[in-house]
């Protein structure tokens, strides 16, 4: 028996009234791949994640996780289970420290029988892996956006996770910014982690991923190798519009 | 299953130091010290400021109890006089009704309120901002009405006496020194839980929840349950001074147990002091009803009118409480009121 893939969805839907955000999504992701998702604004990619970690409740269709049916289930459950994600808009506890942000992961995820000394002790380690080691006391409210986007990043990771999801931690970096989150990410791959990286940078999405799956109006649009999407004359026409699409072709053909 | 190997967690750096040390201890230490300050000082008070004291205890605890579910998990309640008439009456009836001793009515009107605690929590406590506040204060206001009509067990609008001297007393009444000790050990009872909550790995969870409750669930806490178990036990505090309460005050009516001035305090005084933390609402409550008790025989006139205006002032200029506004203005340097009002201007 070969081993599941270790996030599968089968016909995911989400409605909100009359929209379908999410419309009958399904596909999978294999052990240690960095799947990249695409698609334009309002496309349901942030929902689609919100599917999967159980923070809005699908209107029909499954999520496997390692095989395991976790449709619905509590965003709780499915950290504990080690599914991890970043936010879109950061979302970092103020009050705490950059140190406590990321401790309160290892509290209550999948190890959380540690104590707090322990949780500390590994908060500053994950805090090394990002390169927040200099901030650790701070505020989250000091850091500069792409620390921000590292504390995210480090509080997911606190969960040891083997499913990562990451929802546009590179939005709003500068280009010197983009190129250590990517070297990060394919770190994080070679220690076994399966990433799903929703991202608008397209440099980005073409340099770190295995494969590309674009959604668009909800729906799956088209999967594969990255360039080649890329390069799909659907998909630039669904991110510039029909007429660009033409032009584009027409200039390429000739 | 796992190939994550260097992220499992090695535990061999050691995390405290002695200064860590020394600041966990701190606050606990000046807590023994303030309690047993205040073990001897009974005896050298007069009646009446013996009784300005106990009040001033019993709004500690009350501000305390408000604070583990208003501050810390960010859930405003302003129906929480609810579990303060609940555990009143609980100490009333059962020490009517069952003849139970005020020591086993006492621990039962805990019990009570933090079990009411938790059933209307898993509804309301799905509710957020003025939406859960709204709610709360119904409750409260709809429970005394529930209080109010049923005159066989509750004694109804008319009240209900606690039978404390001849033959029908269960305990025998405490007196002012009693009182002052009751007060005191309930006083002493918010501060420790309050202390381990602030500190220990809930505490956490509580904080993550009032900061962002997606983010607390994505980081494997169970939202819900943290939650209620916060309510509860605010809910099992609040009980607790209003059992104490009844007690003290022999007759008891489902106005003044239900009055929603009661909750209008515990909000104002931890609000003041500085919601989320242990110092806040201790200097909240205790600034609060000495300043009070000292306007009412100063200027007996105009006290509520010169107390209020203090208020105002001090939610203007201090609008995240005192406590949390020294903390900030020491870490920035920054002293400056005006500088404090532009910082949390709305």
């Amino acid at each position: 028996m070969s081993t599941p893939p270790v996030l599968e969805t089968r016909g995911l839907t989400r409605r909100f009234g009359g929209l379908e955000a999410v419309a009958d999504v399904s596909f999978s992701v294999p052990q240690g791949e960095i799947l990249g998702v695409i698609g334009p604004n309002g496309a349901g990619k942030s929902t689609f994640i919100n599917l999967v970690t159980g923070h809005v409740k699908p209107s029909s269709g499954t999520v496997l996780v390692h095989g395991k049916d976790m449709t619905g289930a509590k965003p709780w459950t499915l950290a504990q289970a080690r599914v991890a994600r970043t936010f879109q808009i950061v979302k970092p506890f103020r009050g705490m420290t950059v140190r406590e942000n990321v401790a309160v992961g290892v509290l209550y995820g999948p190890n959380h029988a540690v104590t707090m000394a322990r949780a500390l002790v590994r908060a500053d380690e994950v805090l090394d892996d990002v390169g927040l080691e200099g901030a650790r006391d701070r505020g989250p409210a000091e850091l500069s956006t792409a620390d921000a986007r590292r504390l995210e990043l480090a509080k997911a990771l606190a969960l040891d996770p083997e499913l990562l999801l990451l929802d546009e931690v590179m939005a709003g970096l500068r280009d010197n910014e983009i190129q250590p989150g990517l070297d990060l990410i394919r770190r994080l791959r070679d220690r076994g982690l399966t990433i799903l990286v929703v991202e608008h940078v397209m440099k980005a999405i073409r340099e770190v991923s295995d494969r590309v799956l674009v959604i668009h109006q909800g729906r799956v649009l088209t999967s594969g190798e990255p360039d080649e999407v890329l390069s799909d004359p659907r998909v630039i026409e669904a991110y510039l519009g029909k007429r660009y699409a033409e032009r584009h072709e027409g200039e390429s053909g000739a | 299953m796992s190939t994550v190997t260097e992220a499992e967690p090695s535990f061999d750096r050691q995390a405290t130091g002695s200064r860590l040390d020394w600041q966990r201890m701190l606050p606990w230490g000046l807590l023994a010290l303030l309690m047993a300050a205040m073990l001897g000082l009974q005896s050298q008070l007069y009646i009446g400021q013996e009784r300005t004291v106990t009040a001033i205890f019993m709004f500690v605890a009350l501000a305390q109890a408000w604070n583990v579910i208003g501050g810390f998990t960010g859930y405003a309640c302003f129906g929480q006089v609810v579990f303060f008439g609940i555990g009143g009456y609980a100490t009333a009836v059962t020490m009517v009704h069952w003849h139970l001793s005020f020591w086993l009515a006492l621990p039962l009107s805990g019990v009570g309120a933090a079990l009411f605690g938790a059933v209307i929590g898993l509804p309301l406590l799905r509710l957020k901002g003025h939406y859960f506040a709204i709610a709360t204060l119904g409750v409260a206001e709809g429970m005394r009405e529930v209080v109010t009509n049923v005159p066989a067990l509750t004694g109804g609008g008319a009240g209900i006496t606690v039978p404390t001297v001849g033959e029908d007393a269960t305990t025998a009444y405490l007196g002012n020194d009693g009182f002052y000790l009751l007060f005191l050990g309930i006083a002493a009872l918010s501060l420790v839980v309050a202390l381990v909550i602030s500190r220990n790995r809930f505490g956490f969870a509580l904080r993550a929840i009032h900061q962002d409750e997606d983010a607390a669930g994505a980081m494997g806490i169970n939202t819900t349950r943290a939650k209620v178990l916060a309510f509860s036990i605010s809910g099992m505090l609040t009980g607790l001074v209003g059992a104490c309460y009844a007690f003290q005050q022999v007759v008891i009516f489902p106005d003044r147990l239900f009055d929603v001035e009661l909750t209008v305090l515990m909000v104002v005084m931890v609000v003041i002091g500085g919601s989320g933390t242990v110092l806040g609402p201790l200097l909240g409550a205790v600034g609060l009803q000495y300043l009070s008790e000292y306007l009412r025989h100063s200027y007996t006139e105009a006290h509520t009118f010169i107390l209020g205006a203090i208020i105002i002032v001090a939610v203007v200029f201090l609008p995240q409480g005192f406590v949390n506004y020294v903390r900030e203005a020491r870490r920035s340097g920054d002293y400056s009121l005006l500088a404090n009002v532009r910082r949390y201007r709305l």
